[in-house]
């Protein structure tokens, strides 16, 4: 069991330390204005990337590193792939965060969705051969995204400054828990350890990284070539995408009971 | 995946980019659906025509004259740098803002052929209307992209685009105001900034 744990902490904190510690220590702030000068200084608190000089550091690596490595890879697999294999590559991995995203759903206290989550894997890794078809969306049961940074959201956990981070991308200081809790909560972790699965979850974190960057092969290209501050673009992007993600749970009010119960009178 | 989507969607919707802080009257859902029906027609008519690049951008830019309110995007993009702006720079700006959006829009031309798009839905929103539509593109997958229509001037004009609650306006102000912060708040450099981006795309057509 001890070994287990240490097995678990080891490849899930070596997806997140890595990064934070390097952000840690090369942390340059920005610079805020003087209070006096109250427009500047509340768009600087509005903005809250008080690490942007080392975000755009870092923003040029990723780029540097997508340029030579994850782009070429990407147009590669785009070639010798369909438009349908990768939507059921999408589908194989998607399906093997369903149990992350039932856990969270519990944890924001909307046992439907986690519900969903949960025949959505026994039926697609099933019927649906491991995940690689999505059978149970046309039983009824859709695709609803949750992560654990939306948990804390939903707990009240303010989202904390902007990160940007090597290899990751954009992220905050609430949301980057994220990747640890996931990654603890994959099948593959649940498991008993071996090397066989950590060689299986290494592979489906590649293809996943590599299926997920081919669908934004143009689209990337296309914010770099249009934006005039892609870093300030992709922030803002990932910052509205956020909060309409939290906004939609919040508001999402379904119903605890099945079909076949009656609804209680109100 | 929804960052996938949203991302993809908002660069599908690029070529409609527009924004409104004006006052406006209530304007109904069924002319609000009408309306971008049609617009959306135009605008797949003409990605899809056999007509040269050069042409299919010519009537692009006109038709997004036509439905989208420019002025009024270009305002609210500039946001609170309209203040520190001379008269002059903000005539400036506009008149980039006007070229850039020409600019960008025909650089995603050639990515859109084959685009198909269907309205679904109006919901009233204040004096605004958000009409839920589908686009499709080929080995793209299909992004749900909600126009927000106002009525100006007795015309309903599009004023803004929202794609998995990212709102195409909030991004572009965003974009700009970074461009203004790193050179001190200078929106000299912003000016700069879009006529050297204008220079590189217009070289590289």
């Amino acid at each position: 069991m001890k070994t287990k744990l240490k097995h678990r902490l080891r490849h899930g904190m070596a997806m997140t330390i890595p990064a934070l510690a390097l952000a840690t220590a090369l942390a340059g702030c920005a610079t805020a204005p003087p209070k006096s000068d109250t427009a500047d200084y509340q768009a600087y608190q509005q903005l809250n990337d008080p690490l942007e000089p080392t975000n755009r550091v870092f923003f040029k690596v990723n780029n540097t590193l997508d340029r030579y490595v994850m782009k070429p890879v990407a147009e590669g697999y785009v070639h010798i792939t369909t438009q349908g294999i990768r939507n059921h590559v999408g589908d194989f991995t998607s399906n093997i965060g369903e149990p992350a995203r039932m856990l969270n759903f519990m944890a924001e206290g909307h046992p439907t969705d986690a519900g969903t989550s949960l025949v959505r894997f026994l039926v697609n890794s099933t019927v649906g051969i491991g995940g690689i078809f999505d059978p149970a969306s046309s039983l009824g049961y859709p695709e609803t995204d949750t992560d654990f940074g939306l948990t804390l959201a939903s707990w009240d956990v303010p989202p904390g400054p902007y990160l940007y981070l090597p290899a990751f991308g954009p992220s905050g200081v609430r949301d980057v828990w994220t990747y640890p809790f996931d990654w603890f909560a994959t099948p593959m972790e649940a498991a008993p350890a071996s090397a066989a699965l950590s060689d299986f979850g290494y592979s489906e974190t590649g293809i996943h990284l590599v299926n997920t960057r081919a669908g934004l092969l143009g689209t990337i290209d296309q914010i770099n070539a249009t934006a005039l501050d892609p870093y300030a673009t992709f922030r803002s992007l990932y910052r509205q995408s956020r909060a309409s993600q939290l906004q939609q749970i919040q508001q999402r009010d379904t119903r605890t009971w099945p079909d076949w119960y009656h609804q209680p009178a109100k | 995946m929804h960052f996938r989507r949203f991302i993809l969607g908002a660069i599908a919707s690029a070529p409609m980019l527009t924004v409104t802080v004006c006052a406006a009257q209530a304007l109904s859902p069924n002319t609000a659906k009408s309306f971008i029906s049609q617009s959306g027609d135009k605008l797949v008519g003409i990605v899809n025509s056999n007509a040269s690049e050069s042409q299919k951008a010519t009537e692009l830019r006109g038709l997004v004259n036509q439905i989208v309110a420019v002025d009024q995007v270009g305002d609210y993009v500039l946001g609170r740098y309209k203040n520190v702006a001379t008269p002059g720079q903000q005539q400036q700006f506009q008149t980039l803002f006007h070229q850039l959006l020409s600019y960008n829009i025909t650089y995603q031309i050639k990515a859109y052929q084959g685009v198909t798009f269907q309205v679904n839905s109006a919901t009233p929103q204040g004096d605004d209307v958000l009409v839920d539509t589908t686009v499709t593109a080929p080995d793209k997958a299909p992004a749900d992209v909600g126009w927000v229509v106002e009525e100006s001037a007795g015309q309903p004009k599009i004023i803004d685009v929202i794609v998995a609650g990212t709102s195409l306006r909030i991004t572009t102000r965003n974009d700009y105001a970074g461009v203004i912060t790193d050179n001190g708040g200078q929106v000299s450099a912003l000016l700069n900034a879009m006529q050297s981006q204008i220079s590189k795309i217009s070289a590289a057509q």
